[in-house]
């Protein structure tokens, strides 16, 4: 029962420790305008050249428009295939993106695990026996899918991560900026996809997997033998370790891009924008920093 | 010290890095002998400021403690201004932009490609934009974290000397702050602000930054009205001159409005320009008289000069003169505030300070290439491009063009007036700086102009020879056009240093004086390097 308990207090850690972490950041105060052009939620192909409505004569009297569209197809862009990385540096991206593109198979594999067990919870039968899948073309979906996502996921992770590793270590560029941590990252990432490989050799069907997802539904102790055990403890704790490191960037890149880059909301006359300032001007810092010509009390008193 | 790391910033050497190999430039500079070569610090020097970096002096306010208490107490200074970046009491403007570019860095590289000074450096490791970054990384981590092993384990492995914060003062000033590099990151992290976070604590915390952004800049401004130190009296002085001037070249008395009340639009310039190239406000000048448009200039404290120095160093400074010159334009009474050619100055005014004010301070304010653009554009003014029929380049000023997004009025205006006009690679959002961004076309003190010259402008001077390739050699003149005082400031430099106006005619100047110089009711050239002779035939 231990391992279903902490598989559950793992995928709370993790999604909670995350919030905590978007909690923190969005709670600072409002700073100062940082954007950075091309702002693609620029309308009228201004978004695509690096535009603004700084372009247009009397902006602050023309409508305010935003391409939400835009921002979007951006967002997906480097969500799903790290395009700035693709487009500035290619060499690096090819083992990244091996790396990433794993992590996203693995979650569709989770997910199907979970569609798999919910499957077979209520339908009684399983999806793949010892005479082969289930022949209905349901099962048959969610068996191969999770067969395709878990194989190809676990590959490129574990290429990914450990050629990471590689460069960093013999690549002299790389190793002078490398941290114990950012090593250590690495491994513990690998550790966990290769534990993984280990428990996938000997069940190709993924069957373990649904019968963890199946235990944690019906909230029953998970069978394991010891590299299952040993998997599924990497597992959790690198779960509970990622949203407590810089790891935890796809929660920064949310707030790097919307909330600094691409924020370039004016703070025009009655605007909602305006109401935000008014608050953020009214604030009294209770600290202040020293130099003369900002403190020139602290200033002197620091001379005595 | 060849293959130097951050860890490497403490190091008791006498000079960390050795610049030598430098990015080629192309034809004809390809040849030795083109340019001058690296003079050596001066001895005096290296005892009271900080040669022991790169051998640069940028900040003349950077001096050697000279006792040992004295180094320790400049550490803890630094150490306190360190804790406050990290408060949101104190950092309230950049907590959330400064934490996310501190933390992220997956150190991938990416943003060493884009960065001109890397580039033009012969990618030397100190100007790597991660550089700078992880030095200050490192030392958070160590001061944060202590001495242990978890501290080193996360990257807390420096020696916090006085040397690591002194040479990190100097480095904070091998930066133009041109953000370049944050536009390839795949985080969306920013190595420009983390330089300028840097900056700030020296300047807001130890009372330390160069004399000509912060003593005679920012505070001479506060004090007598510009960074100048152009009084009110002298101003109106210049612009007497200016309207003789104008009359000298065109042959038409403009009356110049100054402190008009209640007029539609307050016009601001860089008040370097009425010294240094007066050639510019008198463009634009011409351009609103000859479009009729309600305009003026301020006489008014600040009002007058609308740089603002602060942006490159000093959040407080900032404030106080944005504000300063928003107030200036609210006591005139102005519908608007337009800004003549100025890149750090748009930035300061439009982007910088807009959450800064509400309400009736919040005076509308605009770039003048809109403008100017849509005056073209509906024909206002009888314009013949033959009459600047020469190679023209045009430099997008990165505060104007990657801050802010103005892309497309200056070159539908350059369109319209110069028929030989090319782009320069990359161009644009994604430009190249001019080398002078941030102050460093303002900071002349010991060799940092060398600096500049050879490394930080490098890559712009490189732009500039390519888009000129097939004429280059020729004796036609050639213009870079760069609507930005700091950058034609900078690019003056380049083409001096390098003799390109002497020996290839390769001019510069602003965007402004070539619309005059098209203008066909003029007899006179109003670009000066041009032949009058030239100009009768297009009668
Ligand atoms: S591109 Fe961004 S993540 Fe990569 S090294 Fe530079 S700052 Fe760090
Ligand atoms: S801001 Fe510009 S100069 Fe500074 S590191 Fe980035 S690219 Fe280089």
């Amino acid at each position: 029962m231990f391992l279903t308990v902490f598989a559950y207090f793992s995928v709370v850690a993790f999604i909670g420790l995350s919030l905590y972490k978007a909690y923190q950041f969005a709670k600072m105060p409002m700073h100062g305008r940082w954007e950075l052009y091309p702002v693609p939620k620029e309308p009228d192909g201004k978004g695509h050249y690096g535009g603004s409505y700084y372009e247009d004569l009397e902006w602050w009297n023309k409508p305010r428009r935003v391409s939400h569209v835009g921002e979007i197809i951006d967002m997906l862009k480097e969500m799903l295939f790290i395009k700035n990385l693709f487009v500035n540096q290619r060499r690096q991206w090819w083992l990244s993106y091996a790396m990433h593109l794993g992590i996203y198979l693995l979650g569709l594999w989770t997910v199907m695990l979970f569609v798999g067990a919910i499957t077979e919870l209520s339908t009684g039968v399983s999806l793949a026996t010892a005479q082969g899948v289930n022949s209905s073309l349901w099962t048959t979906i969610v068996y191969y899918v999770t067969l395709i996502a878990g194989g190809l996921g676990a590959i490129l992770m574990a290429i990914g991560s450990f050629c990471l590793f590689l460069k960093r270590l013999f690549n002299s560029t790389f190793a002078k900026y490398t941290t114990l941590e950012e090593y250590f990252n690495l491994l513990f990432l690998f550790a966990v996809v290769a534990s993984g490989i280990v428990v996938w050799s000997g069940d190709p069907g993924f069957n373990y997997g649904r019968d963890i997802a199946r235990a944690m539904l019906t909230f029953s102790p998970i069978k394991a033998g010891t590299a299952l055990t040993v998997h599924i403890l990497l597992l959790g704790a690198v779960m509970i370790y990622i949203p407590q490191t810089k790891m935890s960037h796809y929660v920064g890149k949310y707030f790097s891009f919307h909330k600094v880059l691409w924020d370039n909301e004016p703070n025009l006359r009655n605007s909602q924008m305006e109401q935000i300032v008014k608050e953020a001007i009214s604030y009294k810092p209770k600290a202040s920093w020293s130099a003369p010509h900002i403190n020139p009390a602290a200033a002197s008193q620091d001379k005595k | 010290m060849g293959n130097i790391r951050p860890q490497d910033m403490g190091k008791p050497v006498e000079q960390l890095a050795k610049i030598d190999k430098l990015m080629p430039l192309p034809a004809p500079y390809d040849k030795p002998g083109m340019e001058p070569e690296f003079t050596e610090p001066k001895e005096a020097w290296k005892e009271t400021y900080c040669t022991s970096l790169d051998g640069f002096v940028a900040n003349e306010t950077l001096v050697r403690p000279q006792t040992k208490e004295e180094e320790e107490a400049f550490v803890q200074k630094f150490l306190s201004g360190l804790e406050k970046l990290f408060s949101d009491e104190t950092n309230r403007n950049y907590l959330q932009p400064f934490m996310l570019s501190f933390e992220y860095c997956a150190k991938c590289n990416t943003c060493s490609e884009a960065c001109h000074v890397f580039k033009s450096s012969g990618e030397q490791e100190i100007y790597r934009p991660i550089f700078r970054s992880e030095v200050l990384r490192k030392i958070v981590k160590k001061h944060f974290k202590g001495e242990g092993f978890w501290s080193r384990f996360t990257g807390g492995d420096i020696d916090i000397n006085f040397e690591t914060i002194f040479r990190l003062g100097e480095l904070a000033y091998r930066c133009n702050l041109c953000r370049r590099c944050a536009q390839t990151c795949p985080l969306g992290l920013d190595n420009g602000l983390l330089a300028r976070e840097i900056r700030k604590l020296f300047s807001m915390e130890m009372g330390i930054a160069p004399k000509p952004l912060h003593e005679k800049g920012s505070m001479l401004q506060l004090k007598t009205g510009s960074s100048t130190g152009i009084t009110k009296e002298a101003f109106l002085d210049m612009i007497e001159f200016m309207e003789e001037d104008i009359y000298e070249r065109t042959g038409k008395k403009y009356k110049i409005p100054v402190d008009k009340k209640g007029a539609d639009i307050l016009l601001t310039h860089n008040a370097g320009e009425y010294l240094a190239w007066p050639e510019n406000p008198a463009a634009f000048a011409i351009i609103f008289e000859e479009a009729g448009l309600d305009w003026t200039l301020s006489s008014d404290m600040i009002g007058y000069d609308n740089v603002n120095y602060g942006l490159f160093y000093d959040d407080a400074q900032s404030r106080k003169i944005g504000l300063a010159q928003l107030k200036a334009a609210k006591d005139l009474g102005v519908r608007r505030i337009v800004v003549g050619e100025c890149g750090h100055a748009h930035k300061a005014a439009m982007v910088a300070i807009d959450r800064a004010m509400v309400g009736e301070d919040n005076i509308p304010r605009e770039s003048f290439l809109p403008l100017l653009a849509d005056l073209i554009k509906k024909n206002v003014f009888k314009l013949d491009p033959r009459r600047n029929n020469f190679p023209v380049t045009l430099h997008d000023p990165c505060n104007v063009v990657r801050m802010m997004g103005i892309v497309q009025p200056q070159r539908e205006i350059i369109k319209a007036v110069a028929p030989q006009f090319r782009e320069m690679y990359p161009n644009g959002a994604k430009n190249f700086c001019c080398g002078g961004g941030s102050g460093f076309a303002i900071m002349k003190s010991f060799n940092f102009p060398e600096f500049r010259n050879k490394i930080s402008s490098r890559m712009k001077f490189k732009q500039i020879l390519e888009a000129f390739q097939p004429e280059m050699e020729q004796d036609v003149p050639k213009y870079v056009c760069a609507p930005c005082s700091n950058c034609k400031g900078a690019i003056r430099d380049i083409l001096e240093y390098y003799q390109a106006t002497a020996k290839f005619n390769v001019h510069y100047g602003g965007l402004v004086e070539l619309v005059v110089n098209a203008m066909v009711q003029f007899d006179k050239p109003f670009l000066e390097f041009l032949d009058e002779d030239a100009f009768e035939h297009l009668k």
